[in-house]
């Protein structure tokens, strides 16, 4: 019996073109994932092979996501069509078997649902084998094909993740008899899975994301976080470890929901609940006369039957089971994400508004659109599934008054909800105490951004709606426009925000600058959208199909009758207003303000190294003194500079010519003395100036720049976020021409380059020993600069105070204007920030510098933390490394529109978005906005002082050295040396986390290519490290030696060897492998605690013991890792606790067997045995290194 | 007194099945019959007339409306009940029919009022006023259908197939308030039951594949009929060759054994008697006019 049905239920759906349909769509996408990087599945794949194991475990995990919504129609089918063709209770009545039955279908719908996510194996295969003629991408990224990939993600993903979701489908459909309810339970999984998710942010909750992930799809990401390039090509998912935890307990999950549901089935139909009605006491006998009846036809009734539709279509969405489910979850979901609170490095931030509005936006519009694209459906298409429409269509009013009462029933719900999370919003900001609660920024918000586009997209989807010929097709088309649009338009090349309908550049509100410099042309956007969705409403009122069904071309044929006269200026109307806002945005976005497509600027991109690479190696003069004359017009977001750049020759060659290249945006004029323009391109902004005569080597001339920045209407996107209204922050980079050959315009990904023939990019040059052409420019300023004197004068509206470096020697108004003047204190790189806003400032005076905090009136919680976190980082930083040269140390904060902090010489830009809005109330201890203020504190003497040369290892000098300063303050201050693990765990997980995604190659950290993960995450952990192997104050002295011998010096530059002869002298002998293993060569640990037992001794103290195994593991760039001999100092400690705070009795053994055994004698018996118990060493796995202490049998 | 004429009005749809084939008829005030057997395209007809499909060719006017070409104004004077009638769920009777009574043009909110509560006491549902439609019986929703297509102040109103689902008791109710109303407007009672037609209309017609095919009061045709219809029963072996020697109009099962009904200028014998002819008989012999078993 069990056969008959399963084997009936595969033929009848293999029958159906819709899993064939399904197969080939994510076949089709996994097509083009193979043979095209412009279609990427959950995000780039760098280095690792196309046809990885890794990479198609995880397509494959996302594609069970997409394919839940189609197992939804298999099982809901499987469960429900004999129910929906009323065979019911013909084949119920047979002497069928219940179980062969139930689980014939449900494992026929089982089988069927899995093979959708089949057809990605296929396009994956096909893919390849068609490339092997085509070349469409290099075949050198295709590695072997494993068999195990495919079985085991079967095994592990396909299957058991339909049968779960299986199990709740088919069980709803049993239950509750409904196809939308079937599809709100695939909606309802999909939403548990994304709240599964949210525990998957921080490092500490990973067991219990790996496990709670229904799917496992965070588990597969968490278990192959630390996979290095090499694993992830070659190890197949697998049947161990969390991953089987989790595969095991959700498909017993869903064996117990198979089960419930197979005892609650049953053949007979459930007798519905009947209420009993309420009988009447009395019953009150009224004679009811027809009134007397004059019905009218005019504006006032339009009114009427308007409030009519709208009131009827209203109750009906707010009624419905659907949007009480929906809502419901939304609700849920936005809770669950607002428990979370807004975390950063185990810190939270207040609630401010704009972060309720963000996490409002993200958790609920999703929700929001599904009702819409849901209910416009419903709306249209109700009338006729209930038979109403012909009753309806009947009556003597116009379409167009349905057609709008519609939509704005729709926006109506969407702004109740909206409104009603403004609500929890709010609420949830007073439950915890916060009570700056800004109802003007929620309200503007949402008037700006969610209003119109409610009103847009419902009125489009109403519009699709009238034209599809079924509800489904509407379906299918409204998500396509939604989510498929701008895919499609990027394929054309076409990135203009007038053709993806109802997009809008961004706003983005900061405390700083409100809503920001993409509001105007949101609001133009808004207005064009909003037109537009006027003339689709008044098309849908034409066309709608009143009546018997007709096809689309007979509706536009009798649309003429429908509608009244006035119906055709209306459109009119409305499409000239339309038109004309068209124009201006057209104007503004593509004449005002062009931008190149994508595809153009790679051509461009191409095209200029392929001409001008031939320039490589000119040579240009280098800028010695720079003053400023600096203009900022806040309020226009204007800037005019002038300035008078001294230059030199630097070179032991004349130069007979400078070759310039300007900045996007800015409109330059340099006047170079005996300079006359050769060679112009206008494209690049790149002109060749002939220097007659010669500039000799020495000979200095000073060259005069006129830069403006001029913003001219809106852009097509948000525009310029650093010139704005109020927190304007520039550097002079952005000012200033670059000369010599512009690297920047080049192509850096590796596989767009092979694509077009262009050599392989060198991406830091190689490191060398001694001194080389390469030591004579630094990899911040290049060699168009070094240490040089800098002078501004610069002036702002009246309101606000402008910033430049150096100290303020004056300060005055003129014309309704501030003006001030700066001037360097001591030679500095040719790299700084000019900045205005309306700030406050707050001042300490530490030793002669002036410590200032300039921040938004708003903000001024942490203010004074921030103080005392420079004046700390000045106290160990003067005392460990050398004098501070500034006068002044200047915390600047800057609007949200980027997520950094940055140190220019004296000053330090801080963005809004952290530290300023931090809660630190209950932090007494180390906290990672210090962190931050000391990291970029360092930096005044790490990068400002001494730099590194442009090539491998110059940030960690830089960097490195930095990260180390930041943290010897706040261990400092820090009382529990466990408190120090805590925070540096983050780093570890930085390093090991990034390795992971390395695209190119890792590289040992002297040699460090700028790449984030190693010269923060690794030079962190390893010089904190060092110091506790070495001793800090060894540490220090060879950084101390170091910046003596090359501070504030003009070329060479130093390189990573420079530091490292520094350093050697302080290394003992014993632990010179250090330098080699951490620094040199890319070195991993896999130590290990396999068990720890105690014994009470008769003298009253405990003995340990451990055993213990223990590798070194050396790593190539690639992650090919081989185990070498250890022989290593190791620290083996123990813990009085189970949370690891109290440390206790810890020593350093050396560790020269894999597998030994230690033994120690403890006065108390602690909790917890570890080795490397404050994890100094890089472990990728660190856990297995501590366990409980166990009584030895 | 209004006047609806029909002139030529043709409509073929898109698989070559003909609705409508050169209609032509002319209606005053009073109740007029639309009988046919099913796919007559009677419902074609109406739903022509109710602005709610278009004809391929022919007029069809209102008075001085033209019904094709001037949708609008001609729903301002229409009550309609389609064959099918559905309802919204979760809206009670009142709210539906209040939102009805809107569209009709009934702007005043007391007239509405009563007028809505006349109406449901009128079809009985009074009492269930404020219950959910969705939870009513067939004959209950079509009760509200009819209260319906009696809102405002139609001057044509058009049901099709309205008996469909009532009990007797609700189908004499029923014809008692269009009798009601069909004194002062045209209304017309598309049905293939041919009694409802023999106890309510004047005037009728019957359709037969898009064709009027016969068109006049009950009563003219019923007399054309007289003395010219026999019947007889049959055993059903012989009823082939009863078929192929007389003009068959209908044949029925009585007691089992069939009962044919005959066309004869002439009295066959034969065993045949004359009946009194009813509407039933003049129904089939009109579109059984190839006079074949049915």
């Amino acid at each position: 019996m069990f056969k008959t049905f399963f084997i009936s239920e595969l033929k009848y759906t293999l029958k159906q073109p819709m899993v064939y349909i399904f197969m080939f769509i994510i076949g089709l996408l996994e097509f083009g994932a193979t043979v095209s990087d412009n279609v990427q599945i959950g995000g780039a794949i760098g280095n690792v092979n196309i046809n990885s194991p890794y990479t198609l475990t995880i397509h494959i995990t996302i594609w069970c996501i997409l394919a839940l919504l189609m197992a939804a129609a298999f099982f809901n089918n499987a469960a429900l069509r004999d129910h929906n063709n009323e065979f019911n209770e013909i084949l119920f009545t047979t002497p069928l078997s219940k179980p062969g039955y139930f689980f014939g279908r449900f494992f026929g719908a089982l089988f069927v649902s899995t093979l959708p996510i089949l057809g990605a194996f296929i396009g994956l295969i096909i893919g390849y084998w068609l490339n092997l003629i085509n070349d469409w991408v290099d075949p050198e990224r295709f590695g072997p094909f494993y068999l195990k990939t495919f079985v085991n993600n079967y095994l592990l993903f396909i299957l058991p993740n339909m049968f779960l979701a299986g199990t709740v489908i088919f069980a709803m459909a049993n239950k509750w008899k409904s196809t939308v309810i079937s599809f709100v339970g695939g909606l309802l999984i999909i939403v548990a899975y994304t709240v599964a998710g949210t525990f998957a942010s921080d490092v500490d909750n990973e067991t219990v994301a790996a496990l709670t992930d229904m799917f496992a799809i965070n588990t597969y990401s968490i278990e192959t976080k630390y996979y290095t390039p090499i694993e992830k090509n070659t190890i197949s998912p697998g049947f161990s470890g969390l991953l089987l935890y989790n595969r095991l307990i959700w498909v017993g999950v869903g064996l117990i929901i198979l089960a419930l549901s197979y005892f609650n089935f049953s053949f007979k139909q459930k007798n519905k609940k009947v209420k009993k009605e309420k009988t009447k006491a009395s019953k009150t006998e009224t004679v009811f006369a027809l009134p007397k009846l004059n019905p009218s036809f005019n504006g006032a009734t339009n009114w009427q039957q308007f409030k009519s539709f709208f009131h009827i279509n209203f109750l009906s969405i707010v009624k419905s089971i659907t949007f009480k489910i929906l809502f419901l979850f939304c609700v849920i979901i936005l809770i669950a994400d607002l428990a979370g609170g807004f975390e950063y490095f185990g810190l939270q931030s207040y609630p401010v508004t704009y972060k309720l509005i963000d996490s409002i936006n993200s958790n609920t519009n999703i929700f929001i659109i599904i009702i819409v694209i849901f209910f416009s459906g419903e709306l249209i298409w109700r009338d006729r599934d209930h038979k109403i429409n012909e009753v309806i269509d009947a009556t003597a009013h116009t379409s167009l008054i349905s057609m709008v009462a519609k939509t704005l029933s729709l926006v109506s719900i969407a702004t109740i909800l909206n409104i009603f999370f403004i609500g929890i919003g709010v609420l949830y900001q007073l439950i915890n105490g916060y009570t700056r609660i800004e109802f003007d920024v929620y309200l503007l918000d949402f008037f700006y951004s969610n209003l119109p586009f409610f009103f847009v997209f419902g009125a489009i989807t109403i519009l699709i709606q009238v034209l599809a010929s079924n509800k489904y097709i509407g379906y299918f088309v409204a998500v396509l426009i939604l989510f498929g649009l701008n895919i499609i338009l990027s394929v054309f090349d076409i990135y203009t925000n007038m053709m993806d309908i109802a997009v809008t550049p961004s706003i983005q509100y900061s405390d700083m600058n409100n809503f920001g410099p993409g509001l105007k042309g949101a609001l133009w956007f808004n207005l064009y959208w909003c037109l537009f969705a006027v003339i689709g409403l008044l098309i849908a009122g034409a066309l709608w199909n009143r009546g018997s069904k007709s096809s689309l071309l007979s509706r536009i044929k009798t649309a003429r009758k429908e509608v009244p006269k006035s119906y055709r200026g209306l459109i009119i109307g409305s499409a000239i207003i339309w038109i004309a806002v068209a124009v201006f945005v057209y104007y503004n976005t593509q004449i005002l303000n062009p931008y190149y497509s994508g595809d153009t600027q790679e051509q461009l991109a191409i095209d200029y190294e392929k001409t001008y690479s031939k320039y490589r190696n000119v040579a240009s003069p280098k800028i010695i003194d720079a003053k400023y004359f600096i203009d900022i017009f806040p309020n226009e977001r204007n800037i005019l500079v002038k300035a008078e750049l001294e230059m030199t020759n630097a070179t032991n060659k004349p130069l007979d010519s400078i070759h310039i290249y300007g900045q996007e945006d800015w409109d330059m004029t340099l006047n170079i003395p005996n300079a006359k323009p050769v060679f112009k391109d206008s494209t690049y902004l790149f002109t060749i100036y002939k220097l007659t005569p010669a500039l000799q080597p020495g000979e200095k001339l000073i060259a005069k720049l006129e830069s403006n920045y001029i913003t001219k209407g809106f852009t097509n996107g948000r525009g310029n976020t650093n010139i704005i209204k109020n927190g304007t922050f520039i550097n002079n980079g952005s000012i200033l021409p670059t000369m010599g050959y512009n690297e920047g315009l080049e192509i850096n990904d590796k596989n767009t380059r092979k694509k077009y023939d262009l050599p392989e990019k060198v991406r830091t040059p190689e490191l060398t020993s001694g001194v080389t052409e390469l030591h004579m420019g630094n990899y911040l300023s290049g060699e168009q600069g070094d240490f040089i004197n800098v002078e501004t004068v610069i002036s702002t509206s009246k309101d606000q105070t402008a910033i430049a470096p150096g100290s303020l020697t004056k300060q005055w108004e003129e014309n309704d204007r501030q003006y001030f003047h700066y001037k360097i204190d001591t030679p500095s790189l040719n790299f700084y920030s000019f900045i205005s806003a309306d700030f406050e400032i707050a001042k300490r005076k530490w030793n002669g510098v002036d410590i200032e905090i300039y921040h938004d009136k708003k903000h001024t919680v942490n203010i004074d933390m921030m103080l005392d976190a420079v004046q700390r980082s000045l106290e160990y930083y003067t005392k460990n490394f050398g004098p501070y040269y500034h006068k002044q140390a200047r915390i600047i904060e800057f609007p949200r529109y980027a997520n950094f902090a940055q140190a220019f010489p004296g000053t330090m830009p801080y963005s809004e978005s952290f530290g300023f809005i931090t809660n630190l109330e209950d932090e007494t201890e180390n906290n990672v906005i210090d962190f931050v203020i000391a990291h970029e504190m360092a930096h005044q003497w790490w990068a400002h002082q001494v730099i590194g040369a442009e090539m491998q290892g110059g940030t960690m000098l830089s960097e490195s050295f930095s990260q180390y300063s930041a943290t010897m303050t706040m261990k400092g201050i820090t009382e529990n040396p466990m408190k120090m693990r805590d925070f540096l765990k983050y780093d570890h997980d930085r390093y090991l986390s990034g390795r992971s995604g390395e695209r190119l190659k890792e590289l040992p950290l002297y040699k460090v290519e700028d790449q984030s993960y190693i010269h923060y995450g690794k030079g962190s952990v390893v010089l904190y490290a060092l110091q506790d192997y070495i001793g800090e104050e060894k540490v220090n002295n060879a950084m101390k030696s170091f910046l003596e011998e090359y501070k504030y010096n003009a070329p060479p530059y130093p390189s990573t060897h420079d530091f490292l002869r520094h350093l050697e002298p302080q290394v003992p002998d014993s632990l010179k492998y250090l330098v080699t293993d951490w620094f040199k060569e890319i070195t991993l640990y896999d130590n290990r605690l396999k068990e720890a037992t105690y014994k009470k001794l008769d003298n009253g103290k405990y003995q340990i013991k451990m055993d213990i195994e223990s590798y070194k593991i050396k790593s190539d760039s690639l992650g090919n890792e081989t185990r070498v001999g250890i022989n290593d100092w190791v620290d083996v400690g123990f813990f009085m606790d189970d949370e690891e705070e109290n440390l206790y009795e810890q020593k350093r053994v050396k560790f020269n067997k894999e597998t030994s055994s230690i033994t120690m004698e403890l006065d108390s018996l602690p909790v917890k045995a570890a080795i490397d118990p404050r994890h100094l060493l890089i472990d990728r796995v660190y856990k297995d290194n501590i366990k409980k202490i166990s009584h030895e049998e | 007194m209004s006047t609806l004429k029909i002139n030529n009005l043709s409509k073929t749809y898109a698989n070559g099945v003909k609705a409508l084939d050169n209609v032509n008829l002319e209606l005053e005030n009073g109740m007029f019959g639309l009988l046919g057997p099913n796919g007559a395209g009677k419902s074609s007809l109406m739903r022509t007339l109710a602005t709610l499909q278009e004809a391929d060719s022919g007029t069809a006017t209102l008075d001085d409306i033209d019904i094709l070409n001037q949708p609008a104004e001609l729903r301002k004077v229409l009550g309609y009940l389609p064959q099918e009638f559905g309802v919204y769920p979760r809206i009670t009777a009142e709210q539906l029919l209040t939102h009805l009574a809107v569209l009709k043009g009934i702007t005043n909110a007391k007239e509405r009022k009563e007028l809505v509560k006349y109406l449901l006491d009128k079809v009985n549902l009074y009492d269930k006023r404020n219950k959910s439609v969705k939870g009513f019986s067939g004959g209950m929703k079509q009760r509200v259908g009819i209260a319906q297509a009696l809102i405002g102040k139609p001057k044509l109103i058009i049901v099709d197939e309205p008996t469909a689902g009532l009990d007797p008791g609700e189908r004499n109710r029923f014809y008692n308030l269009l009798a009601d109303v069909g004194k002062e407007v045209i209304v017309i009672l598309s049905t293939h039951i041919v009694d409802d037609v023999r106890e309510l209309c004047t005037k009728m017609a019957i359709m037969n594949l898009g064709e009027i095919v016969y068109h006049g009061s009950p009563q003219t045709a019923i007399d054309e009929l007289r003395s010219k219809v026999y019947q007889r029963i049959v055993s059903r072996e012989e009823l082939q060759n009863y078929a192929n020697d007389y003009k068959i109009i209908s044949n029925k099962m009585v007691g089992g054994q069939p009962l044919i009904h005959v066309f004869s200028e002439s009295h066959p014998q034969n065993g045949f008697e004359q009946v009194t002819p009813n509407l039933e008989d003049v129904f089939f012999s009109k579109i059984n006019t190839s006079n074949v078993l049915v």
